[in-house]
């Protein structure tokens, strides 16, 4: 029934953002007719309004194209530092890649990381040159640069346009005669690699897969070997770009299959499908891996009642989120709400877009923060929460988590980077020209000093040219304190952080200073401090309101006045008290927002 | 039962731009059709009011004298005819100082409008313009020698403080010659910025800076010193009065007592239910002259709403809500930090209180069943 694996090919396309794979994927959907020109719309495979919006892919993809009697199966890897998890898992699902390079911009950091996963998972390399039609291109160039780093010749490196179709039938055709067929056997027990999984409202739990090893049935009990849990599968099918069902996947196989499970913890990112019973495979797929955050922010309902709702809506997510973490936590000044691990800030900001507007719900979230690990004596507690740390220095060391970072910039900026990155407490390793006008540059960097706002620092320190990618390095000694800010005496859990001991006065002053203008006048003086242990390191005061009342009430229109007092009253009713002091919604949300800009603004 | 009734005159020479009444510039041409349609829909209103002995009328605006005495004092002959106005009413028109003289004056007096309200602002110049009046000090003098002059001998001054420009000093000048005038009633209000204004625009665009409300709440405090030295009662926030001047008419409305409003977006009272005609003069005419009464809104007051208005108004006017009507520690914080006063089994606000009565009434007014 499943296709003969010599006329399958899996491959994908890797590529630094921005680099044109999208536009790709798009051309490759024109040219194979799998969709119909007047159904083509600009990134096709991104479904997430969030994926078009931010130009990149958040999920992984696949879609079937049928050209010249093969059976191609592209699957879209996630496109950014966040998700390097997803894309190993994506890059198994495939034998082959294509590398997708711009003729003016050259490797950047993310081809490089890209490439080296691409690499280390055995695949086959497609090299191509993307933008060729671009004035600023240089294929030269950029040939002898490739052709350098992949050790090949550079007459096998395509050279074409997604945008406008140019050699985008060579690279098909390349991608079909240099990308080995999938090896699998019809005949032995059933393993099948889930590299994305999502929840469907109507149909559960639905995964994306590649069958490695024998066949998977349209209708059968599955087993998962993770988690352990059993489903009556409903369907399989694939995408053609549309979910299209199938009897079933034979070995080399991409498609998807509706799971039969409800319960959104079941089918991991990265886990093995078998068939339940004797039938099934005893040994899953190598390499699964629980994802590990390296970024942890609190989520709190703006409205407490909503609390059974943000937890139904982490539950969905999770589902096709495996790497998303989450516990419950409670903060006095912000209630119930859960503590969330993240891949990153990117990774951060797209869960908490997609709980506002899939699951229609308003969030505060505290200010992100790295994963410490806190000694004293031989005991280590790991702290997520800086609110868990021990206050005052009371334990003999901190550690952090520094990764590896590679940047990549014109040798022009070369100071600027490493003046950055000197800021950010970064330990040069090495560098090296890649030409005489690039250079790569590696740093080992505090992951918290990079997860903020390094990258936005980079691109406008280098105008947009310098390229960054990182990976886990370890835990490093640091001279780290926790920073507590007190209203009124009384200190707020959600604006407690650990910062360097060198960097605590700047924060304090700052978070001060911002909330200074964010908290309304109360009826008293309220002091703003922020605190190391008991020392105060930063005050400000918000003086007591003196005037609050409707000036004119004639005329005999009571209702409004009537009116304007019920507005005020649900007004502070919204507002949480911490201690005496009510500290409005929106004062937590500026405050704790990521970018460094004090200029909150908007008195209140 | 007594009652009080409003008249509203949407007509004004130039629209001022704090002000978010429902005023116009430009449309003299209906005034003819206007003050026909307000006899009309006297007449509609009065069977409803049958025995009401109204104890107060007052024309406001928009500016009422924009219209001639002459039709103003046919207007209230109407209101004589159609209702029981009894015949020691207090009877106040609003006035513009541009639009009178001691002659028109003397008419408007002749005319049965006993009680003058004028709208003097300020006397400084430059807070003037930064309000928009066409007026000069000099012309608020002129016109409060007038009324005196026809016979006036129940005048109010309207002022404003806190517009851009104005300065704890200017104000000090301002209530130094409003009290050299020795009128027999002060209204002082704290500029609002309404936002459906172009000043409310100006100061959304940061064109105008807010007021800021520490310099508002120092001229209230001085307002406060100066006008009781010069022998004016305090008996609203907003209101000094001679004793015996106090004003009967705004008085109602604060005590909740009933009262019916003509003229388009006047507002209706009577035993918890609140009425309102329609806003746009046009479309109030029209209305009248279909011979329906010109509602565009209402509601009925339920405990809940009515009590949160009797405890802002009883503050208001500084009577005080009495002290059983409050659990003792929703009271207790703002006796101890002076906003309240315990006077003969009432909670009443004393100076600082009154800048902070927002805070007062919320405070009090949640314990909504003690009533």
């Amino acid at each position: 029934m499943s296709t003969d694996t010599s006329h399958i090919r899996n491959f994908c396309i890797v590529a630094h953002i921005d680099h044109g794979k999208s536009t790709l994927a798009d051309r490759l959907l024109e040219v194979t007719h799998t969709v119909a020109d007047r159904d083509m719309r600009a990134q096709y495979l991104d479904k997430m309004d969030l994926e078009r919006e931010r130009g990149i892919t958040i999920k992984a993809q696949s879609v079937r194209l049928l050209h010249d009697g093969f059976e191609l199966n592209l699957i879209d890897t996630p496109g950014h530092v966040d998700f390097t998890y997803e894309v190993s898992r994506s890059l198994e699902a495939c034998e082959g890649a294509v590398l997708l390079v711009d003729a003016a911009q050259g490797l950047e950091a993310q081809t490089l990381a890209n490439y080296h996963l691409a690499r280390d998972a055995g695949l086959v390399i497609v090299p191509a040159l993307n933008k060729i039609d671009l004035p600023a291109a240089e294929p030269e160039q950029r040939t002898k640069e490739l052709a350098n780093l992949l050790d090949c010749d550079p007459a096998d490196i395509l050279h074409i346009s997604a945008k406008s179709g140019a050699g985008v039938d060579e690279l098909l055709q390349a991608v079909i005669d240099r990308v080995p067929p999938p090896v699998g056997d019809v005949a032995k027990p059933l393993q099948a690699l889930i590299f994305d999984s999502m929840f469907d409202p109507y149909r559960g739990v639905i995964t994306y897969v590649r069958v490695q090893e024998g066949v998977l049935p349209s209708h059968a009990r599955i087993r998962m070997f993770a988690t352990h849990v059993e489903s009556e599968a409903e369907e399989t099918g694939v995408n053609a770009p549309e979910p299209t069902p199938v009897p079933e996947l034979g070995p080399g196989e991409v498609g998807y299959l509706v799971t039969g499970l409800k319960d959104v913890h079941h089918a991991k990112v990265g886990d093995t499908i078998t068939l339940a019973g004797k039938q099934g495979a005893t040994e899953p797929l190598p390499g699964y891996r629980e994802p590990k955050p390296m970024v942890w922010s609190g989520l709190f309902p703006a409205d407490g009642s909503d609390y059974a709702d943000l937890r139904d809506a982490l539950d969905k997510l999770k589902l096709s989120d495996a790497a998303l973490h989450f516990e419950p936590e409670t903060s006095q000044a912000l209630g119930f709400g859960f503590r969330c691990g993240f891949l990153g800030l990117l990774h951060m900001d797209i869960v908490k877009e997609r709980l506002e507007r899939e699951f229609d719900l308003e969030l505060i979230a505290t200010a992100p923060n790295v994963e410490f690990h806190v000694f004293r004596g031989t005991e280590m507690t790991i702290v997520h929460n800086p609110a868990e740390m021990p206050p005052g220095g009371d334990y003999d060391k901190v550690e952090e988590p520094v990764v590896y970072a590679t940047v990549i910039t014109p040798s022009d900026y070369l100071g600027a980077v490493m003046g950055l990155c000197q800021e950010r407490r970064g330990e040069l390793v090495d560098m090296s020209y890649l030409t005489p006008e690039r250079v790569e540059v590696h740093y080992v960097l505090p992951m918290a000093e990079i997860v903020f706002d390094f990258f936005d620092h980079l691109k406008s320190g280098t105008r947009g040219y310098a390229s960054l990618d990182y990976e886990p390095w370890g835990q490093q000694e640091a001279d780290l304190v926790r920073v507590d800010v007190l209203l009124h005496g009384e200190p707020v859990d959600a604006f407690s952080t650990i910062v360097h001991r060198e960097k605590s006065y700047a924060y304090g002053k700052k978070m001060v200073e911002r909330l200074k203008e964010l908290i309304p006048r109360q009826m008293f003086d309220v002091a703003v401090q922020a605190a190391i242990g008991s020392k105060i390191i930063a005050r400000e005061t918000v003086k007591a309101k003196r005037k609050d009342v409707l000036a004119k009430c004639y005329g005999g229109d009571i209702t409004r006045k009537r009116k304007l007092l019920e507005t005020q009253k649900k007004g502070k009713e919204r507002m949480r008290r911490v201690g005496r002091v009510d500290v409005p919604q929106e004062a937590f949300i500026q405050a704790l927002r990521v970018d460094d800009g004090g200029s909150a603004k908007g008195k209140k | 039962m007594s009652a009080g009734i409003y008249v509203h005159v949407p007509f004004c020479l130039t629209r001022c731009g704090y002000c978010d009444f429902n005023a116009y510039a430009g449309l003299d041409e209906l005034k003819p059709r206007y003050l026909r349609a307000l006899l009309t829909e006297a007449g509609l209103a009065a069977p409803a009011w049958d025995g009401a002995s109204v104890e107060s009328v007052f024309l406001g605006g928009g500016t009422p004298t924009t219209m001639t005495a002459g039709d103003l004092g046919s207007l209230l002959g109407a209101l004589r005819d159609a209702f029981e106005v009894s015949p020691d009413a207090e009877v106040t028109t609003e006035a513009n100082p541009d639009t009178v003289e001691e002659a028109s004056l003397a008419a408007l007096l002749a005319g049965g409008y006993t009680r003058l309200s004028m709208g003097a602002q300020s006397f400084d110049p430059a807070v003037l313009r930064s309000l928009e009046r066409l007026h000069s000090p000099d012309s608020v003098r002129r016109a409060f020698a007038a009324a005196r002059a026809a016979g006036y001998v129940n005048v109010n001054l309207d002022l404003i403080y806190g517009a851009h420009g104005e300065t704890l000093e200017s104000w000090e000048r301002t209530l130094g010659e409003t009290i050299a005038l020795a009128p027999e009633h002060v209204s002082a209000y704290a500029l609002t910025i309404e936002p459906a204004t172009p000043l409310g625009r100006a100061v959304a665009r940061g064109d105008v800076p807010e007021p800021d409300p520490d310099v508002q709440a120092d001229m209230f405090q001085l307002a406060c010193s100066m006008l009781r030295d010069a022998g004016f009662g305090h008996y609203e926030v907003s209101n000094w009065a001679r004793p015996g001047y106090e004003c009967r008419h705004n008085l109602g409305y604060w005590r909740r007592e009933p009262y019916l409003g003509l003229g388009a977006g006047a507002h209706s009272y009577r035993d918890d239910h609140r009425w309102w005609n329609v806003r746009p003069p046009e479309e109030y005419l029209a209305m009248v002259e279909r011979g329906e009464l010109p509602v565009g809104g209402e509601e009925t007051l339920d405990p809940s709403d009515a009590y949160l208005e009797e405890v802002f108004l009883r503050l208001r006017i500084l009577e005080g809500v009495p002290s059983s009507w409050v659990e003792d520690d929703r009271a207790e914080p703002f006796l101890e930090s002076g906003l309240l006063l315990e006077d003969d089994g009432s909670l009443v606000p004393t100076e600082r209180g009154m800048l902070l009565l927002n805070e007062l009434v919320l405070g009090l007014a949640a314990s909504s069943a003690a009533r």
